[in-house]
């Protein structure tokens, strides 16, 4: 190569490439800097999330002054560089590598889940020979190793490109899958009887360029060409990574991530890849149901609606709790409701993290939640984490949290009273004791400028305020940021839209506030309330005081429930509103960055379930208040008009109907497109292929045309739907310290009093657990680990009990066996996993900060 | 028959000198003590500059000895002077077939080892050497841990060496059998307790290596030419070879000749005279083709070539690790690279596609030929394999491969040929009784 003789003055470097001259940042990768320009060179080794192994040889190119090829993957552009990847003896080392990979390929593509979007299958078809010079037997494997409960093994088919085994490693940090034996022998494999147990399998499967790695639950369901798809936004935690849900026969099939770098980069966690069962489960709820005595009757929706407006009319002592799981119009709709039509301050939607203080995050920005965006916290230098474990509960998160301190150098410090999956990458760990963060923050004396200050509600249940106000001060102290972990898909939604006593849509704070969730809840269960509306709420799952919610329930106020299924809430209420699932549905989540990201709809809901915005204005319209919203963009027009922090948030920014572009390839086979900047009219995609028509309604992919895969389709779509960060109103909001909707003194609280009332009880969600939506997605059934009490070694010792040993919980009247688990836990606090099947937390909690016995069983 | 008895003419004793002066006890402290041993190191430790012994042997003009023949002195320069810590790693995995020679020099001569070891670590400033030992070599790892602590107890290792403020530590690593591990970086991926496989570059090791920091790696031969450069300086060491290929070699000469060992010859020693070092061809042998460093190199038919890096190049072939195998007429080539290319089918690491199915091909194709089962096409389906992989794997073990494949079939091209149509191996009559097992296809280790 060529090398000007000083160096360049800025970050530019000029190369020519095949032909053109191009002026791109210097140290890039020749291959994405090709693919930028059109020209793509084929690859099966190099992924852009991960690291270069260059072991493919896939893309060698010629570069001028190399006597050797080089892999345009492993080779940063440099100044005066001279390329061609359409030069003979780079095209000739490109068929010869095809068919090596050929020779022990077994060709099963028949009957091959990857067949239609394999790579593999794609290039030769395209430009592979017809038939083989190999002519002796083919290396064989036992087929069809299932490797872990999700995902299957065929190393026959593996062209060995290491990405399931560098995802494993660099991205998950999970590294239970491996290449085992050498040379042609090579493969493969986990270790000797460890299935492959990560949160984070799935990605494998789809970054798999041929079909070594196939999804058990999709294995034979389809061909790709036969799917529908629809892009939406993972409906679980608060992270909302895009993903695209796949359906045959108006049933969903199979779930992809939706590359965005801005938010999951590639990546989805099991649990959002696999947990869309639900939404096709038996128990979904299809039809509004009246209550008639002990027993529910179907009604039509007219019928349920008249009974919810004869049962409220004129009363205003109304309750409305609404879920976390709910998208932003469904929360624009159900703060409308409440506040305008019921005139009701007492509205929330902080469940399981009841009396979470988020309002008080006011006080840096006006935002009732994150200053910072998730690219925030992977670009800067310090990272303090002060919540739950990650990996359980905002599994991507985690991944980019990894991402900052393995490749960004961020300095982690981790605050908990308890061992998370951060600790080992974080540069200094505080355990600090149950109920302390808020003084160990404020003891942190060595917390660089421009942190990032990553706060999450560490166990449901008990008052966090002094940790978030302590987390609040130390990201103003560093002059950096705050992320505010808000739980599910929905929450900051909600609290965006003024579901909150406190605030009114945009953060508005309102003088008086109304009652939070457990007031709510104390209210109803002392008759002090007329009606209580649930929107996608299960108080008695979800709350931290199962025996509250289940005694305000229970109370025989007039109940409405929203729902998708018959929860143990739901069952209790008056009247049973069916509801569409997010795959059922158009509409957009707001993450916990807040950025704001469209679902679209791919199946029809069962019987007449509709979307909750609907529901809203169809009971609003019966008490006289007509909103006018027929479809999705009437209500956000309405949001547009009314919330302030929205009103330039054009939804037209998030539906794109197509790409601009789509991209355009020219490469070493085939029918070389004529070099050209601009793409045609016609764009084309691969050489010679034509670009999907109709890609993400549903058109088949073109089966051994399009070479940029499937993932690479989603990857160019996804940045035609970054998703937007609404501005906060600056004006809106001044920087007033003062909280509204402050939660209820600690000390109002009964406490549970029967002996040894002793350890502090943490819980906290783990990935698989018994949430409504996750324990009906049947390829998860088998997953969830169960419940366990987590005791610090010493405690342990002191009860006499040691791993394995049974132990009885005592609190709120309740009373539990559960096994130990050792653990780094501080001393004097017991940890129980929220929501298991055979425990769940909440039933054993009573008020704020609630205590248990321990005693060896 | 031992290649001891007497100096054979043209030897040259550098290297060498004390285990061939010295056969009874050359391993010993006592008499590497006597025979001057660790005086160089002592030199260069408390008189001279690290930059100056780094001069002095730039100016000696030697080069790697284990196969690339890269200039040391100008390797050690590459090595960033403020980083610390470095290290020095010593490449004694001498896993090439029919090389032998660092084997017998660290059984025979560690402490001669270790004052080289001195030297590179203080002409870079190391204050770690790392040796990585092929694990089969089991005599050679006990010497050289006698021999590294009775360093140790001498103060020529350890803290503060020499009298000096200058601390040394070497560690002894055996390996697991890796032909790949000889690959430098595929060496300290392995010494790091990773797969041993071949790293991308860059960086490159002198930047960052072993941990991520500045790493000299060095060949066992190589440094044990430096004590007697320090001690006799540049300019005599020049004496042998040429210009560009200066000093002497040590050849591990095998095969068909009548005295198998290592021999110690100034470079550019053409290749008849190497024979005629060994004794020349066994009785009744007629030489027939040679390759001349190692198995990767390919082959040569021509004795009259000069055994130096440049000569060696010219010719199409190689100078390698100056493993030299002689071959007479009851050689079937065909079996040569059906057995050259099933030890890099072996030793492939997997990592790259040429390498990994290139060679499994090549096996699978030889396997048929020798067998009787060749088509006419398969001499070009062979070299096209060849050209698939050369050039276009991940390290240079996939291209030995295709170039030790490559020179067979184009060298013996008729061979290969009659095996084809007469659909049989042409040397299993004739010669059955000389070629032995080999012959029927029994399993071999790779190496003469």
């Amino acid at each position: 190569m060529t090398q000007n003789g000083g160096a360049p003055k800025d970050t530019q470097v000029g190369l020519t490439l095949n032909g053109r001259e191009l002026k791109v940042e210097k140290d890039r990768l020749l291959i994405d800097v090709a693919e930028e320009v059109g020209i793509f060179v084929p690859r099966f080794c190099y992924h852009p999330g991960m690291k270069s192994v260059a072991v493919c040889r896939m893309c060698l190119v010629k570069v001028e002054g190399s006597p050797k090829l080089l892999p345009a993957c492993a080779t940063p552009v440099t100044d005066g560089m001279v390329v061609d990847t359409v030069d003979e003896t780079a095209v000739d080392a490109q068929r010869g590598m095809l068919e090596f990979l050929l020779i022990n390929h077994p060709l099963d593509c028949p009957i091959c889940d990857r067949a239609g979007e394999c790579p593999l299958q794609d290039q030769t078809y395209a430009h592979g020979p017809g038939s083989t010079r190999y002519v002796e037997p083919k290396r064989t494997y036992e087929k069809a190793l299932e490797i872990s409960e999700l995902v299957v093994l065929d190393r026959e088919r593996c062209v060995l490109c290491w990405r399931c085994v560098r995802f494993a490693d660099e991205i998950a940090g999970d590294r239970f899958i491996q290449l085992v034996d050498r040379g042609p022998g090579t493969q493969i494999l986990t270790f000797s009887d460890e299935p492959f147990d990560s949160y984070f399998s799935g990605n494998t499967i789809q970054i798999c360029p041929v079909g070594a790695l196939t999804s058990k639950p999709y294995r034979f369901v389809s061909r790709p060409w036969d799917l529908q798809t629809a892009p939406s936004v993972c409906t679980y935690c608060s992270v909302g990574c895009p993903l695209t849900n796949e359906s045959r026969d108006e049933k969903i099939v199979r779930c992809q991530a939706l590359p965005n770098e801005n938010v999951n980069d590639f990546w989805l966690c099991d649990k959002g890849r696999y947990g869309y069962h639900h939404v096709e489960s038996a128990e979904r709820l299809g039809s509004p149901l009246v209550r008639s005595g002990k027993e529910f009757e179907p009604a039509s929706w007219g019928a349920a609606v008249d009974k919810i407006v004869s049962a409220i009319k004129d009363k205003r002592r109304i309750g409305v709790i609404a879920g976390g799981h709910l998208t932003t119009e469904d929360a624009y709709a159900i703060g409308k409701l409440a506040k305008k039509v019921l005139e009701t301050k007492d509205v929330d939607s902080r469940i399981q993290d009841a009396g979470a203080p988020y309002e008080r995050a006011l006080a840096l920005g006006g935002i009732a939640g994150s200053t910072a965006t998730l690219n925030d916290v992977e670009g800067a230098p310090e990272i303090l984490w002060v919540g739950p474990d990650p990996k359980e509960t905002l599994p991507v998160l985690y991944l980019r949290l990894r991402k900052a301190v393995n490749d960004g150098g961020a300095r982690l410090t981790v605050v908990s009273p308890r061992a998370t999956s951060l600790d080992v990458i974080a540069a200094k760990v505080v355990r600090c004791e149950a109920g302390g963060e808020g003084r160990a923050l404020r003891e942190i004396d060595d917390l660089g400028d421009d942190a990032v200050v990553c706060w999450g509600q560490s166990s449901p249940g008990r008052d966090e305020t002094d940790a978030f106000d302590a987390a609040v001060a130390a990201s103003q102290a560093s002059g950096g940021k705050l992320l505010v972990c808000v739980p599910h898909a929905g929450s900051q939604g909600m609290l965006d839209m003024g579901v909150h006593p406190g605030l009114d849509a945009g953060y508005v704070e309102v003088a008086e506030p109304g009652r939070d969730t457990r007031a709510i809840l104390e209210a109803a269960a002392a008759g002090e309330l007329d009606a209580l509306f649930l929107f996608g709420a299960d108080p008695i799952a979800d709350f931290p005081d199962a025996g509250l919610a289940r005694r305000a329930l229970e109370k025989g106020i007039f109940t409405v429930a929203v729902e998708l299924f018959p929860t143990q809430s739901a069952m209790r209420a008056d009247v049973v509103l069916p509801s569409a699932a997010y795959a059922e549905r158009e509409g957009t989540f707001t993450n916990l960055e807040r950025r704001v990201q469209k679902l679209e709809r791919l199946v029809a809901p069962p019987g007449t379930a509709q979307e909750p915005w609907k529901t809203c204005a169809a009971i609003a319209g019966a008490l006289g208040d007509a909103w006018g919203w027929a479809r999705c963009d009437d209500v956000w027009d309405d949001i547009r008009r009314n919330v302030p922090t929205h009103k330039d948030l054009d939804l037209a920014l998030l539906t794109q109907e197509a790409p601009a572009h789509a991209p355009f390839y020219e490469s070493a086979f085939g029918d070389v497109q004529t070099h050209t900047m601009d793409p045609p009219a016609l764009t084309v995609a691969g050489p010679g292929g034509q670009y999907p028509k109709g890609y993400r309604s549903g058109a088949p992919f073109q089966t051994g045309q399009n070479w940029p895969l499937s993932w690479e389709l989603r990857a160019f779509e996804a940045k035609q739907r970054p998703g937007v960060i609404p501005h906060p109103n600056g004006s809106a909001n001044g920087h007033g310290a003062a909280p509204a909707g402050a939660p209820d003194a600690p000390d109002a609280a009964p406490r549970a009093a029967e002996g040894g009332d002793d350890f502090v009880l943490l819980s906290g969600r783990l990935i698989y657990d018994e949430g409504s939506m996750v324990s009906r997605s049947k390829a998860l059934g088998n997953i969830a680990s169960g419940g366990y009490a987590e005791l610090n070694p010493g405690d342990a010792a002191d009860l006499e009990v040691s791993a394995g040993d049974r132990v009885v919980l005592r609190g709120a009247g309740a009373e539990v066996t559960l096994p130990v688990r050792i653990g780094d836990i501080a001393k004097g606090a017991v940890y129980v996993p929220y929501d298991q099947r055979d425990v769940k937390a909440n039933t054993l909690m009573s008020g704020v900060d609630s205590r248990v016995g321990v005693a060896k069983a | 028959m031992s290649p001891v008895s007497g100096r054979p003419r043209g030897e040259v004793r550098i290297v060498t000198r004390r285990m061939r002066e010295y056969p009874e006890d050359s391993w010993t402290l006592s008499r590497a003590l006597d025979d001057g041993g660790y005086e160089a190191s002592r030199k260069v430790v408390t008189q001279m500059t690290a930059d100056d012994t780094i001069e002095l042997v730039k100016s000696s003009g030697l080069r790697g000895r284990g196969g690339a023949g890269f200039p040391t002195g100008m390797k050690w320069s590459f090595v960033p002077k403020d980083v610390f810590p470095k290290y020095v790693v010593i490449n004694h995995d001498e896993g090439e077939p029919g090389t032998f020679k660092d084997r017998e020099l660290a059984e025979l001569d560690p402490h001669a080892l270790i004052e080289g070891i001195t030297i590179a670590c203080w002409a870079n400033q190391a204050n770690k050497a790392f040796i990585y030992c092929r694990g089969e070599f089991a005599l050679g790892s006990r010497r050289m841990d006698r021999a590294i602590r009775e360093a140790y107890e001498k103060g020529f290792l350890g803290d503060g060496i020499y009298g000096s403020k200058f601390d040394l530590d070497i560690i002894l690593h055996r390996g697991a059998g890796a032909y790949i591990c000889g690959e430098e970086s595929a060496l300290l991926d392995s010494l790091e307790g990773f797969r041993g496989q071949p790293r991308l570059r860059p960086p490159y090791p002198a930047v960052k290596g072993l941990y991520a920091q500045p790493t000299v790696v060095n060949n066992t031969e190589t440094l044990m030419a430096l004590p007697a450069i320090i001690d006799k300086g540049a300019d005599w060491y020049r004496k042998w070879g040429t210009e560009k290929s200066p000093g002497t070699k040590v050849f591990s000469v095998s095969g068909h000749v009548k005295e198998p060992g290592n021999y110690e010859a100034p470079l550019a020693m053409p290749l008849s005279e190497v024979l005629e070092l060994a004794g020349g061809m066994r009785d009744g042998s007629e030489f027939k083709a040679v390759i001349p460093g190692g198995a990767s190199a390919p082959l040569l038919t021509d004795l009259s070539v000069p055994m130096d890096f440049e000569s060696l190049k010219d010719a199409g072939t190689m100078l390698g690790s100056g493993a030299i195998v002689f071959m007479d007429q009851t050689t079937c080539m065909v079996r040569n690279a059906l057995v050259t290319t099933e030890f890099f089918e072996h030793e492939s690491c997997g990592k790259c596609t040429p390498c990994r199915e290139g060679t499994w091909w090549g096996v699978k194709v030889l396997e048929r030929i020798e067998h009787g089962e060749g088509r006419p096409e398969d001499m070009d389906l062979l070299l096209d394999i060849c050209d698939g992989i050369d050039g276009r794997a991940f390290c240079p073990l996939g291209d030995a491969a295709s170039w030790a494949l490559r020179s067979n079939v184009k060298l013996f091209r008729d061979e290969f040929e009659a095996h084809v149509s007469e659909g049989r191996c042409i040397f299993d009559g004739e010669h059955k009784q000389l070629v032995g097992a080999r012959a029927r296809g029994d399993e071999m280790e790779g190496g003469s």
